[in-house]
């Protein structure tokens, strides 16, 4: 008989402010006129924000709850907070955008809260079925959320797209953990560990199969290569404040679940998987940068160049210290800013139902609209890793955990890739200030919201890049397992 | 030490910020005061950075007019700003090439101003914190930062293939910056390994130089940053483009300043932090710099553009610096920091020179000219003093540096002096023959006929740059008392450490790197 008290709820009071708010959307979209739409959308941001305030609050805390299949502890507090701030920001570039589109409707944002609790839910467990369980709600919502845009060609085709690749991932995941629990009869990660340490070869073999079976599942969910064929073209297909806030809080919450298997689970394996790990890293940088060169659509640039960071962020995992884990978070931190402005200025210069949006239609923005086109500059040298800004820190910090772990030759290749990577980002400076023509042609969108958006976006990347101290200590702190 | 009990360091490094701020809230319309205001902040920013002279302590090595807060106190990285002998007159060269410069865009920028300007002091503000910073991560920042001013300045008030040009030189130096990152991280680790403490002061760094078996690879990361920084031979190939397409005030700076960010980092880094390697190496940068100083005047040569030829002979002039550098003695060091600060106003007002005709004729082509001294006498006799002063002429500064760094290089090694000597007669040849090819042989387009002399305040910018050269050229002891103190410590930092090592100790690196990996997975990570 499995008995419950109130205290095992404690870890999932973020996950319960924020469902409360999801039902009431859920209920009260029903009273509101097709006209107003905008009210859900606007709860929505109160709810997210009110569940902000919560997890900071909380944040320290730790708890776990219903049999240890939930926990809440400081390194899924900062993921949640990282989640909860990439979908504020990604509300409110939707709250006009989809309105105008002409997508208006409630389940868009009920749909996003559900992906968000699922999301804190995956970050929050060592519980290898709850994880499972919380991937497959994400990715549905996920689904449904590239897909919202029915009539568009492109949205449906990137839905089916990710859609199949999905599911086929799914599939090597719940593998997995099926042979983790035919090996060690449990799904635990933290009692893994421990059957893992003493275990004979054959066991230590099996784990390290069922492993790459799950990492297939979790790469899937990072973009890691060779996992990473859906991507551009889901970014490019979906709408401009979905790919935004796709790029960056599944693959926070996927980063931070992968964390919790390798440095708890497969703790006893560290040595193999920090080999397969380095491997995939740098065919994920050279995938993503390589490609990107290419890239004449601006979000599918964004959807290569998300490649390569997370390639970047893999780099920190197989430094397999503490900094490098803790440079993780700090870079999805970082990332939020800098990459959710890209992806606003993006959908700042869209057209009305016009699908995708080329680097050229970029020409002559700088002059035409100063503040977004230094916006823009600011973003792209951030991604491409030039201080004094976020992208820059975070980056420092990634490759200089490898180099604490003397993988010299991993953090050559890395810098390597940067260098290659400031190639395409620069490329998007040139359009903007330094081609001319074209100038009455970009015509921007006008949205306050997404003007505050924007204005996040790069107040973040250089607040954060100029003063990285605290966040930084933070996100370092909460690495404690 | 700060013996002025005022930030000033910060001041003058951020006070340019200060002047973006300001230049925001002014209308772009009106191109003047968005001028003034700029010059006047420059201004302002050189007098105040002339108090770095009047109160530098020549007798001591210790850095000076300190600024130290813990800025990630926690990772060890500190806000440390200071001077000491080898980066003063850098610093002064930076403030007073600013003012100079942004007198010379008043006619020669005409397109969006307040950008250009706003842009002009951003650069400012990288360029002096590249020269203040002592602890090696900021460094790194305001090293990378100011590329972006500059990458944005060639390549939108650039010439035609701007944006090549300017890829071009974002790429190459970004590419170099990225290993010398790298570097940094191995130094910073490397150095906790074998003293328990984790700091980025540059000079702690250098207190304990590394055991010279993993000084290898370091000094190989830093010198391809700076190498190509400086340029020397054969990284120097996006130099050409930059500088001809550049505008002729970014020509200046480039030249002037952000070149000198090369020489002085191997003064900050590869010196101090690797000298084993130095004495191993050396070598190899002096064969570079000798080839890059024949290379670079006989390229320049045959240049039939007037800018290109001036940019090609700042990669031989920058091969006296490294020469003089790497000779490792006390005159040679001195000439070689004489000759960067003397490069930045001779080469910078050479630029200037190349910047005023183009202006009224919009060509750079010497067949265009001819017979100018006789239509512009004002300009023909200040251009004839800059030239002088390039190819090294008593009593300009350039024969200062040149001297010293050649006396540095016969103390050396005969035959480096022997062969930097040849240089500076090849170099005297290209120059004279430019001035002949523009002044001097009959006028080959009627167009200059017409061409009116140097007005009021282009005769004040270059005339400055004159006194600047002939006070230098007539009595530099003021510049060399200040660094020698700073330059003798160096050296004998770098003396002390002289053992070389050989190709056995580099296996053994390698060998110890593997090691290392070994031992920091068998102990698990965490």
């Amino acid at each position: 008989m499995i008995s419950y008290s109130l205290l095992d709820f404690r870890p999932i009071i973020p996950e319960l402010v924020l469902l409360f708010f999801t039902f009431f959307i859920l209920f009260i979209d029903f009273a509101i006129p097709k006209a107003k739409k905008k009210i859900n959308g606007f709860i929505a941001l109160i709810g997210v924000a009110v569940t902000l305030v919560v997890v900071l609050s909380l944040y320290g805390s730790n708890w776990t709850g219903f049999n240890n299949m939930i926990i809440f502890d400081k390194a899924s507090g900062f993921v949640n907070i990282i989640l909860l701030l990439t979908a504020f920001v990604a509300i409110l570039m939707s709250l006009d955008f989809i309105k105008r589109e002409g997508i208006n409707f409630g389940e868009y944002y009920e749909i996003l809260l559900f992906s968000l609790i699922a999301m804190q839910v995956f970050c929050s467990t060592y519980n290898l079925i709850v994880m499972f369980l919380a991937v497959e709600t994400l990715s549905i919502a996920m689904y449904i959320l590239t897909a919202i845009k029915r009539d568009g060609l492109r949205s449906t085709e990137a839905a089916m797209k990710y859609f199949i690749l999905g599911s086929f991932a799914s599939s090597f995941l719940i593998l997995g953990i099926a042979l983790i629990y035919g090996l060690f009869g449990t799904v635990d990660l933290l009692r893994v560990r421990e059957l893992l340490t003493g275990a004979d070869t054959l066991h230590t073999w099996m784990a390290l199969v069922s492993f790459v079976l799950i990492l297939v599942g979790f790469g899937f969910k990072i973009a890691a290569f060779p996992f990473h064929a859906w991507t551009p073209d889901v970014y490019e297909g979906a709408i401009t404040p979905m790919s935004a806030f796709m790029s960056i809080a599944p693959k926070a919450a996927s980063f931070m679940a992968l964390m919790r298997l390798l440095v708890v689970g497969m703790f006893p394996i560290q040595v193999e998987w920090v080999k397969l790990l380095w491997i995939i890293a740098v065919f994920t940088m050279f995938f993503g940068n390589l490609v990107a060169l290419w890239q004449k659509d601006l979000k599918r640039l964004l959807g290569y160049s998300s490649i390569a960071h997370a390639g970047y962020m893999l780099v920190g995992i197989t430094a397999a210290n503490s900094l490098g884990y803790g440079a993780v978070l700090f870079y999805l931190f970082g990332y939020i800013f800098m990459n959710l402005g890209a992806f606003s200025v993006a959908e700042y210069i869209s057209k009305k139902n016009v699908e995708g949006c080329l680097i050229d239609d970029l020409r002559g923005m700088g002059y035409k609209y100063p503040l977004a086109g230094a916006a823009m500059l600011i973003f792209m040298f951030s991604l491409s890793g030039v201080p004094p800004t976020v992208g820059f820190i975070g980056k420092y910090y990634l490759f200089s955990a490898a180099v604490k772990s003397h993988l010299y030759w991993l953090v050559i290749l890395g810098v390597m890739n940067s260098a290659i990577s400031a190639y395409f980002y620069l490329n998007v400076i040139v359009t903007m200030y330094m081609k001319g023509g074209a100038k009455e042609e970009v015509v921007s969108f006008p949205s306050p919201y997404l003007r505050a958006a924007i204005v996040i976006g790069a107040v973040g990347t250089i607040i954060f890049g100029v003063a990285p101290g605290s966040v930084l200590n933070v996100a370092l702190s909460s690495i404690v397992f | 030490m700060n013996q002025l009990h005022f930030p000033i360091l910060s001041f003058i490094t951020f006070w340019p910020l200060l002047g973006v701020f300001i230049l925001l809230f002014i209308n772009r319309k009106d191109e003047a005061a968005i001028r003034i205001v700029t010059f006047v902040f420059m201004l302002v920013n050189f007098l105040v950075s002339t108090l770095l002279y009047f109160y530098f302590d020549p007798t001591t090595w210790q850095p000076q007019f300190v600024d130290k807060i813990p800025w990630i106190s926690s990772l060890g990285m500190n806000y440390y700003l200071g001077i000491d002998g080898l980066s003063l007159f850098l610093v002064l060269l930076t403030t007073f090439l600013s003012v100079v410069g942004q007198l010379s865009t008043w006619s020669a920028i005409k397109d969006k101003v307040k950008e250009f300007n706003i842009i002009f002091l951003l650069l400012l503000t990288g360029m002096l914190g590249v020269f203040e910073s002592l602890d090696a991560f900021l460094f790194y920042v305001f090293w990378e930062f100011e590329l972006i001013p500059m990458y944005l300045m060639i390549g939108i008030w650039g010439g035609p293939h701007r944006v090549f040009a300017t890829m071009k030189f974002f790429l190459y130096t970004f590419t170099g910056s990225v290993f010398m990152m790298v570097a940094i991280m191995a130094t910073f680790f490397l150095f906790h390994h074998y003293t328990g403490i984790y700091t980025f002061d540059m000079f702690q760094l250098a207190s304990h130089p590394l055991p010279y078996h993993l000084q290898f690879w370091l000094f190989l990361a830093f010198f391809l940053a700076f190498a190509i920084k400086v340029p020397m031979f054969p990284f120097h190939t996006w130099l050409p483009w930059a500088h001809v397409e550049a505008p002729t005030v970014g020509s200046v700076i480039l030249a002037g300043v952000l070149l000198k960010m090369g020489t002085y980092g191997f003064l900050r880094f590869n010196l101090p932090m690797f000298p084993n390697m130095v004495h191993t190496l050396g070598i190899v940068v002096i064969v570079l710099a000798i080839i890059a100083i024949f290379y670079g005047a006989m390229v320049a040569m045959v240049q039939p553009d007037w800018k290109k030829l001036v940019a090609y002979s700042s990669v031989s002039h920058l091969g006296y610096a490294m020469i003089g550098m790497f000779a490792l003695n006390s005159q040679g060091m001195e000439g070689s920091i004489m000759e960067m600060v003397n490069h930045g106003v001779s080469t910078g007002a050479l630029f200037l020179m190349v910047g005023i005709l183009y202006e009224r004729r919009h060509t750079r082509l010497f067949s265009e000219y001819g017979g100018i001294a006789a239509i512009m006498p004002r300009y023909a006799v200040l251009a004839g003093i800059v030239t002088l002063s390039s190819l090294g002429l008593p009593g300009t500064n350039g024969f200062i540096s040149e001297i010293l760094c050649l006396i540095g290089a016969f103390k050396a090694n005969i035959w480096y002096g022997i062969l930097a000597a040849a240089g500076a007669v090849v170099s005297a040849v290209y120059l004279l023959m430019m001035f002949q090819k523009v002044f001097y042989v009959k006028t080959r387009n009627v167009k200059n006929l017409g061409l009116k002399d140097l007005n009021l305040r282009e005769t004040f910018y270059m005339g400055i740059c004159v006194v600047v050269i002939l006070w230098i050229g007539i009595y530099p002891n003021p510049l060399l008392s200040r660094m020698h103190v700073s330059v003798e410590h160096l050296l004998q930092h770098v003396n002390s450490h002289s053992e070389q090592i050989t190709i056995k100790d580099v296996d053994k690196n390698l060998a110890y790197g593997k090691l290392v990996k070994i031992n920091a997975i068998s102990r698990g990570g965490l």
